[in-house]
């Protein structure tokens, strides 16, 4: 190699990138939704709504691959597409999911947005988590609890905490590693 | 312990059965109209005695179409809202034992919720089927998604512990590029279906909306 030639970029090495078709992108994390949900609704709780929010993974994956209105798509398509599958659309369920995705997404989004490389994905997460539960635990107040939805919160929140740190240490060990997502990103393989 | 995966086995099948007797009757966008419907008729409904009938009606035809429906699981859940809607005292006290008060209005009001909460979900259980295409560009992606679902329920390979997020990665490189090579199939072929499915949803329809006029007018 002579020095007036540059030496090649990384991205020179691989193939061409082409960032991927954000709608089939949405639908494939959208169907990991409906997967990881499948896997959670197998895990007993002492109320349908209580969940571990393991699907909440491939939002918090989608936090750098996909732009805000592709994000809340994505949101959507999640809530839909489990109430579809558990058959719970029309009932108060659908309306907790909705609440709880739509609280997380809108949080994860702008805690990753205005924290940029100042937060990792398990602050993210968290925040994603907590907002989310706090927001089920206001609703189930409302709609089914009443005043002593406030004696679920700590158990609720606290889980928040223990389940968005676990999911938040694993989407920042695999976005690190995995080749998938570095083409969904559309950067060379890692 | 043989015994017991045999039985889970025929039921599972009998499920399977009641399942292709509900779709053959139903089309699912018609279910799911009759689910709207039916869901705001039992939303509004002040009878709780009408309230509690119509649960069971749903609870029936949930069984009927082939969902997997737990007893214990609606009485647990029953239980827990009944009680935390106890812990808030309001109105007449029916009955106090130590530090325990039954009031009128907190049992009334746990009562309604638990019926609403349920019924919710048995009528959705009964009218929302996996068949069920939403219009739009938003429902081409949802149809989408559930295209790249059964790509991942029918993934053979395995996540091991030790290697989980190589085995992770190797899983959705599989899924995607496979899905990405296949050649989209075509809209399901329609299913014919006879006039008795209009009929007993009307029907359905009709009797909660008179059971609503009724409960209106008896309060």
């Amino acid at each position: 190699m002579t020095p007036s030639t540059p030496a090649p970029t990384e991205h020179e090495n691989h193939a061409p990138l082409v960032r991927p078709d954000r709608a089939d992108l949405t639908a494939l994390l959208g169907a990991f939704c409906f997967f990881l949900s499948a896997i959670e609704y197998m895990i007993p709780k002492p109320l349908p709504f209580m969940r571990l929010g393991i699907a909440n993974l491939p939002l918090l994956l989608a936090t750098e691959l996909l732009p805000l209105p592709w994000f809340l798509v994505l949101a959507l398509v999640k809530v839909v597409g489990m109430s579809v599958i558990s058959g719970s659309l029309f009932s108060y369920i659908a309306l907790f999911s909705l609440m709880g995705t739509l609280v997380a997404a809108l949080v994860m989004w702008s805690a990753k947005r205005i924290g940029g490389r100042f937060i990792s994905s398990v602050g993210v997460s968290i925040l994603g988590a907590v907002a989310s539960n706090a927001a089920q635990v206001l609703l189930a107040k409302y709609v089914v609890f009443g005043d002593a939805a406030r004696l679920i919160a700590p158990l609720f929140l606290g889980m928040g905490l223990v389940t968005g740190a676990v999911l938040g240490l694993f989407a920042e060990r695999f976005a690190a590693s995995s080749r998938w997502y570095a083409r969904a990103a559309g950067r060379p393989d890692a | 312990m043989r015994d017991t995966d045999a039985a889970r086995g025929r039921a599972g099948a009998r499920r399977q059965a009641r399942a292709a007797r509900y779709d053959a009757l139903f089309a699912p966008w018609m279910l799911a109209a009759t689910g709207i419907l039916l869901s705001l008729a039992f939303l509004f409904q002040p009878l709780l005695s009408v309230k509690a009938a119509l649960l069971c009606v749903f609870l029936t035809a949930a069984l009927a179409s082939g969902k997997r429906v737990s007893l214990a699981t609606t009485l647990f859940v029953t239980l827990g809202i009944l009680a935390a809607n106890l812990l808030v005292p309001l109105g007449r006290v029916l009955w106090r034992a130590g530090p325990l008060i039954i009031t009128e209005g907190a049992l009334r009001e746990g009562i309604d919720k638990a019926l609403t909460f349920e019924g919710l979900v048995y009528i959705s259980k009964a009218t929302i089927r996996p068949g069920l295409r939403l219009p739009g560009r938003f429902g081409s992606i949802v149809a989408r998604a559930f295209m790249y679902y059964d790509r991942i329920v029918e993934y053979r390979g395995k996540l091991r512990p030790a290697t989980l997020f190589e085995d992770a990665d190797s899983f959705m490189l599989a899924i995607w590029e496979e899905a990405g090579a296949a050649v989209a199939s075509g809209p399901e072929a329609r299913q014919r279906r006879g006039v008795c499915g209009f009929v007993i949803a009307g029907l359905a329809v009709v009797a909660a909306y008179g059971a609503l006029v009724l409960g209106m007018t008896a309060r």
